[in-house]
């Protein structure tokens, strides 16, 4: 049969259409296709199968509406990735994605590969760095050194972004809050001040 | 008679990230040229890493046919071929061992064996995994193994596949519900060749599905156990068809034979679906050529890309199918007095 749109090719897409308990059927070119609005659908004839979209569903979907408001803006401060981006490409940023979004994540990874730690091989050499960087933020109180006079703005924000990473590790959401809301705050006025 | 005989080849795929730069997803164009500059440089007397020869090939430059060609003979993925980004690649002279640098992740490690050799590509890529890591750092986490861009890798980053090839089971009709089933075993399974839903020439690419929770060693036994499993009941149906209906598979296999040899215009899934027919009956010994043919060989070599590159310019379908035969006169050999 041929492509009803262009009434060249051969028809390899079968529409069926519901409209008020009417039922037509389709037929089109896969070329055609594409061009069509299949709402969600639509991603099936750019030749790839939307892969990263489902396992966004997956990953972040099941999850009440409220729950995603809050964390969405949590942020990765290495690479700039906020937990609402994670969500909706299924793909992380950078190695300390995996500890800033932690707590969000854990389950669902405990999910996708039916265990929740990794067994096996281990590299010969590691980054030796992030270990001295995490004992030093967990004694720290939370918002005390953001409040030094001297560290600017932007060093305040980075320290509060290390502890609220901290804190989601230690699974403290009071003490990650609190930083979260400082963080806003020096946000907010910094863009007043620029 | 080699019982593992209907396992083409064996791959070991390992991810790693360098600790040092964030993953490609949100690399800068200017970073990603750094880092891959970088990890060539740092690899650069990788010459002789498992009595192999490697060239550099810059993936950025080798363009659309190039890379095209690349995937047909499974070095690079999809996710390489569509990438548009600084990228680079050590590819051995037999194009079995690949690292490319800057795909989905900063490091991929790639090992191809023909046959099943599962547990020997596993060592070989590990062998070149400590050859990288020796110069590299890599981002580990304790408790989620080697850090990847995606979720679905990250752990192992391993991901252990056997290709085989099953004309007889794929002609069953539980055949389908049994590619469902092996969900439940930790693998999958998944056509190798064809369009939409229809599989051509029967070849499968078994794979773990899962990389975090299990040893490396753990993921070779498990990929290995369903190939082989697959692999011996795909003998059995053969031989019962060969002592039951002997006549019958050897008119299907010469004819096939016939048409591949001879043939003006093939297409593809003519081609495939003969080619399949034509290994069947090589290694079930019931055709003999005049010399040895590699016919997986030439199953790689009918692709668009192989043909249009052999061809050296674009060609329309017609035009393929024509240099598909042509392609296929010349490489088949005579057949055995």
């Amino acid at each position: 049969m041929l492509c009803e749109v262009c009434k060249i090719r051969e028809a390899n897409v079968q529409y069926t259409e519901v409209v008020n308990g009417v039922r037509t059927e389709h037929h089109f070119c896969s070329q055609c296709a594409r061009d069509l609005d299949f709402r969600p659908y639509s991603a099936i004839f750019d030749g790839e199968f939307p892969f990263a979209e489902f396992l966004s569903a997956l990953l972040g979907g099941e999850t009440p509406a409220q729950k995603q408001d809050k964390y969405q803006q949590i942020v990765c401060p290495t690479c700039g990735m906020t937990y609402g981006e994670f969500v909706k490409n299924s793909c992380f940023g950078c190695a300390d994605c995996y500890s800033v979004f932690d707590v969000l994540i854990h389950d669902n990874i405990k999910q996708i590969q039916g265990s929740e730690s990794h067994k096996g091989k281990k590299p010969l050499y590691q980054n030796a760095g992030s270990a001295d960087g995490e004992a030093a933020a967990g004694e720290t109180a939370v918002g005390e050194a953001a409040d030094g006079g001297s560290a600017s703005v932007e060093e305040q924000i980075a320290a509060l972004d290390r502890q609220l990473k901290d804190a989601l590790r230690r699974e403290e959401y009071e003490t990650a809050a609190r930083c979260r809301d400082r963080i806003r705050a020096l946000k907010g006025g910094t863009q007043q001040n620029g | 008679m080699d019982n593992s005989r209907n396992i083409i080849y064996s791959k070991v795929r390992l991810s790693r990230n360098w600790s040092e730069y964030v993953f490609p997803s949100r690399l800068t164009d200017e970073q990603a040229k750094e880092m891959v500059g970088r990890l060539c440089g740092g690899l650069k007397d990788i010459d002789g890493q498992l009595n192999l020869r490697y060239d550099l090939v810059d993936l950025s430059e080798i363009g659309e046919l190039g890379k095209r060609l690349l995937k047909e003979r499974r070095v690079i993925n999809r996710v390489i071929l569509k990438k548009q980004a600084p990228m680079s690649m050590y590819l051995s002279d037999d194009e079995d061992v690949s690292l490319v640098f800057n795909g989905a992740d900063h490091i991929r490690i790639q090992v191809t064996k023909p046959g099943f050799h599962l547990g020997e590509a596993w060592k070989d890529a590990s062998q070149l995994d400590d050859f990288v890591n020796a110069r590299f750092p890599y981002a580990f986490d304790p408790k989620y193994g080697y850090l990847t861009s995606y979720p679905t890798n990250v752990g192992t980053g391993m991901k252990a596949a056997a290709i085989v090839h099953l004309p007889s089971l794929a002609l069953g009709q539980k055949f389908p519900s049994l590619i469902t089933d092996m969900g439940r075993f930790g693998v999958s399974i998944r056509g190798l060749y064809g369009e939409g839903r229809e599989n051509y020439g029967a070849f499968f690419e078994i794979s773990n599905q899962k990389t975090m929770g299990l040893t490396e060693q753990e993921i070779v036994d498990l990929v290995g156990r369903v190939a082989a499993q697959l692999n011996d009941q795909e003998n059995q149906v053969r031989e019962r068809t060969n002592q039951s209906h002997r006549l019958l598979r050897e008119d299907e296999i010469y004819k096939s034979y016939g048409i591949l040899r001879y043939g003006r215009r093939i297409s593809m899934k003519e081609a495939m679906s003969y080619l399949s027919q034509l290994l069947a009956g090589c290694t079930d010994e019931l055709i003999r050529f005049r010399e040895p043919c590699d016919i997986y060989q030439l199953i790689l070599g009918i692709q668009t890309a192989g043909l249009q590159s052999r061809s050296k310019r674009p060609l329309d379908k017609d035009e393929l199918d024509v240099a598909r035969a042509e392609y296929l006169r010349e490489q088949l050999p005579e057949l055995a007095e």
